[in-house]
C-alpha cells in the first residue's frame, strides 16, 4: 500500500505562506482538510496532487520501495476539483476516455462507461458535456479521478452541486476507499465527513 | 512511462485538437484567412517594383517566410491558449507528462502548418507570377525549417499561455529565437526556387536547429508542465 | 575585493586614454575610427558572456529555486541588455564612418541584433508573470532554452549570412596583426570591461536582494 508523505510543507505565492508547516504522513482511512474559504485548502491539494509545487516541504508517495513526488507517480492518485473542466465538445465518456489514453492508462469503453454508472451518469454518458448541468458535471469530476482506480484519492469540495443521489453515491465511493486506501477530503462542510480518521486544519 | 504508451498517450491528444479542429475549423480558416490576407498585401505592394530576376527568388522566400512566420504565430500558440483559458488544462496537466502533450500538440501544429503551405506558397507562385524549378528541394526545405518554427512555436506557447499579455509575447519571445532557422531557410527556399547554389550546407543547418531544439523543449518541458 | 572596485575606475580611465593616445589608428580605416574596436568589441564580448552568466544561473535556479539564483539570472540579462544596446550602436556608428551607412545587415552586426531581442524578450516575459516562482521557472526555461540556441547565432547564422552578401567586412578583429599597443589596450579593454560587467552584476543583485528583503519585512 502506499505511503502519502507530506512535510512541513508551506506555499505562498508571492507574499506571506497561505499555509505553512503543514505535515501529514497516512497510508489509509479519510482525512478530512478544513478551514475557512481563503485558507488554501483547494492549494493544498492541488499540492498533494503533484499540479502545484510547495515553496518549501516535500510531498512523496512512497510504494515498492522508491519515494516520489506524486507528479512522477500520477496513477496513484486521483483528484477532484471544482476547477476541473472537461472538453465541451465531446460526451461524458468521450472526454474521460480521452483523458484516460493521455495518462497512459490501457482503457475500454466499458470500463469509462463503469465508472460514469458508479456516479449514477449512464444514460447521460453520450451527450456532449456542454449539456450537462452543473451536477452532472461534478458527477464527471468524481469520476474522473477515480479513473485509475488509485489508492489516493483527493476530493476538493466533492459535494458542490450535487444532489441526494450524487452526494449518496459519492460517499459510498468514499466508504468503500478508505478501508484500503487513503482518501482527502478539503471542504467547508462537515456534513461531508463521516467520522475522518485524521483532521488538517488550515488556519 | 513506456514508448509504446507514451506514443498512445500523444496521440490521444494529438487526436483531440484534430477532431475539434476537423468539426469546427476555426483556427484552420482564420489561419489560412490571416495567411492569404497577408499574401495579398505584399503581393500588391511589390507588384510594380522592378526587380532581377536573379532576385526575384530572394525576395519572393523571404516575403513567403514573413508570411509563414506571422501566420504561424496566430494560429500555433492557440492549442495550448485554449486549453488555459477553457480550464480544461487542469485536467490534462493531471494526467499526462508534459512531454507527452507537447509531443500531441507539435504533430497537430505541424499539419497546421503544412496546411498554410499548401495554401501559401501556390498563391504566391500565382501572384508573383514565381515558378520553383526545384520542387522536392524547395518542399523538403519548407518541411525542415517548418518543423524547426513548430516545435519552438509549440514549446514558447506552452510558456506564453500561463503568462499575460499572451499574443504580444509569443511575437517577441520568438522571434529571436526563430531568427537562427529563418534566415536560413529563407535562402534554402530561394535558391532551391531558383534551382541556383548548393543547398547541402542548408540541409545541415535545418537539420541541426530542429535536433538541438527538440532536445531543448523536451528536456525543458517538464519544468513548465508542473505548477 | 573593494580595491579592486576602487581600483577599476581609474583603471578604466588609463584604458580609454590609452585607446585614444597609444596606439597608431590601424591601417585601412577611415582616419580614427579604428580605435572603436577598444570598445565595441569588448562590449560585444561581454554581452556574450553576461549571456552565459544567465544561463548557469538559470539550470542553478531550476535545481535550488531560490531567489539568489533567479535574482542572478534577471541581473545578468539587465546588464547583458546594456551591453548589447553599446556594442549594436557602437558598431552602427562605425559602421556608418567606414561604409556609409548604419546598417549592413553583416553578420555580426545581425547577431548581436539577435543577442538584443532575445535580452529584451527575456525581460518583457519576466515583466508579464506575476507569480514569482513561475517567473524564475519560466524565465530560467527561456534562458536555457535560449541557450540552445545561442551557437546558431554565434556560428552559423554569419557563416550563413556570409555566403549571401559580398565581404564587406574588413575583420577589425584581426588579431594575428596586432602591434602590441593595439594588442595590449585592446586585451587591457577587454578585462577592465568584463570586470565591469561583474561588478554591475553584484550591484544588481544586491539591489533585488535589498528589494526582496524591504518586500519581505512588509
Amino acid at each position: 500500500m502506499p505511503q502519502f508523505e507530506a512535510r512541513s510543507v508551506a506555499k505562498s505565492f508571492g507574499g506571506p505562506p497561505i499555509f505553512r508547516d503543514v505535515t501529514l504522513l497516512a497510508d489509509r482511512g479519510l482525512v478530512a482538510v478544513t478551514g475557512r474559504n481563503g485558507s488554501g485548502k483547494s492549494t493544498l491539494l492541488k499540492i498533494f496532487a503533484g499540479l502545484l509545487r510547495p515553496s518549501s516541504g516535500r510531498v512523496e508517495i512512497s510504494s515498492g520501495g522508491a519515494a516520489r513526488p506524486p507528479d512522477r507517480c500520477r496513477r496513484l492518485v486521483g483528484w477532484s476539483s471544482p476547477e476541473v473542466e472537461f472538453f465541451d465538445e465531446l460526451s461524458g465518456a468521450e472526454n474521460l476516455h480521452l483523458l484516460a489514453r493521455a495518462a497512459g492508462l490501457p482503457c475500454r469503453e466499458e470500463d469509462v462507461r463503469a465508472r460514469l454508472s458508479q456516479l449514477g451518469l449512464q444514460r447521460a454518458a453520450s451527450r456532449r458535456i456542454a449539456e450537462y448541468s452543473s451536477g452532472m458535471k461534478q458527477r464527471v469530476r468524481l469520476a474522473f479521478s477515480l479513473l485509475a482506480d488509485p489508492p489516493i484519492l483527493l476530493w476538493d469540495e466533492p459535494f458542490s452541486n450535487l444532489d441526494e443521489d450524487g452526494t449518496a453515491r459519492g460517499m459510498a465511493a468514499v466508504e468503500e476507499r478508505r478501508s484500503a486506501g487513503l482518501v482527502l477530503i478539503a471542504t467547508n462542510d462537515r456534513r461531508d465527513l463521516s467520522q475522518p480518521d485524521a483532521e488538517v486544519v488550515l488556519s | 512511462m513506456q514508448k509504446s504508451s507514451f506514443l498512445s498517450a500523444a496521440i490521444a491528444v494529438f487526436s483531440r485538437e484534430a477532431r475539434q479542429e476537423l468539426r469546427r475549423r476555426t483556427t484552420v480558416a482564420s489561419v489560412l484567412f490571416f495567411a492569404l490576407a497577408a499574401l495579398t498585401l505584399i503581393a500588391f505592394s511589390i507588384t510594380t517594383l522592378a526587380i532581377a530576376p536573379a532576385d526575384r527568388s530572394r525576395l519572393d522566400s523571404g516575403m513567403l517566410w514573413i508570411l509563414l512566420f506571422f501566420s504561424a504565430a496566430s494560429g500555433l500558440p492557440r492549442s495550448f491558449v485554449r486549453e488555459e483559458e477553457t480550464g480544461t488544462a487542469l485536467a490534462l496537466r493531471k494526467v499526462a507528462a508534459g512531454e507527452t502533450v507537447l509531443f500531441g500538440k507539435l504533430l497537430f501544429n505541424y499539419l497546421l502548418f503544412l496546411a498554410i503551405c499548401l495554401a501559401a506558397v501556390p498563391a504566391l507562385c500565382l501572384l508573383q507570377d514565381w515558378t520553383i524549378q526545384r520542387p522536392a528541394a524547395f518542399a523538403l526545405a519548407l518541411a525542415l525549417a517548418g518543423y524547426g518554427v513548430t516545435m519552438v512555436s509549440t514549446f514558447l506557447s506552452a510558456i506564453v499561455s500561463r503568462a499575460g499579455q499572451k499574443d504580444l509575447l509569443f511575437v517577441l519571445t520568438a522571434l529571436p529565437l526563430l531568427m537562427p532557422l529563418l534566415l536560413p531557410a529563407v535562402e534554402a527556399t530561394a535558391r532551391a526556387a531558383a534551382a541556383a547554389g548548393d543547398l547541402s550546407p542548408y540541409w545541415k543547418v535545418l537539420t541541426a536547429y530542429d535536433g538541438l531544439v527538440t532536445c531543448g523543449a523536451f528536456v525543458l518541458m517538464g519544468f513548465v508542465w508542473e505548477g | 575585493m573593494k580595491i579592486l572596485k576602487l581600483a577599476l575606475g581609474p583603471y578604466m580611465l588609463a584604458v580609454v586614454l590609452a585607446a585614444f593616445f597609444w596606439p597608431k589608428p590601424a591601417r585601412g580605416f577611415i582616419g580614427e575610427s579604428s580605435r572603436i574596436v577598444f570598445f565595441h568589441v569588448p562590449c560585444a564580448w561581454t554581452a556574450t558572456i553576461a549571456f552565459v552568466v544567465a544561463a548557469v544561473a538559470s539550470i542553478v535556479h531550476l535545481k535550488r529555486r531560490d531567489d539568489g539564483s533567479d535574482e542572478a539570472a534577471a541581473a545578468a540579462i539587465r546588464q547583458g541588455f546594456l551591453f548589447s544596446v553599446l556594442a549594436t550602436v557602437s558598431g552602427s556608428i562605425f559602421a556608418e564612418v567606414m561604409w556609409g551607412s548604419y546598417w549592413n545587415w553583416d553578420p555580426r552586426e545581425t547577431s548581436i541584433l539577435m543577442l538584443l531581442f532575445l535580452y529584451a524578450a527575456y525581460l518583457f516575459l519576466r515583466g508579464a508573470i506575476s507569480d514569482p516562482e513561475r517567473r524564475g521557472v519560466f524565465c530560467a526555461v527561456y534562458a536555457i532554452f535560449a541557450a540552445f540556441i545561442m551557437p546558431f547565432l554565434v556560428f552559423v547564422v554569419p557563416r550563413a549570412l556570409a555566403s549571401l552578401h559580398p565581404q564587406t567586412i574588413i575583420n577589425p578583429q584581426g588579431r594575428i596583426l596586432m602591434d602590441v599597443p593595439t594588442r595590449s589596450v585592446f586585451f587591457g579593454s577587454l578585462a577592465g570591461f568584463t570586470a565591469l560587467f561583474f561588478w554591475l552584476w553584484s550591484l544588481d543583485r544586491r539591489l533585488e536582494r535589498m528589494k526582496r528583503r524591504r518586500r519581505a519585512l512588509e
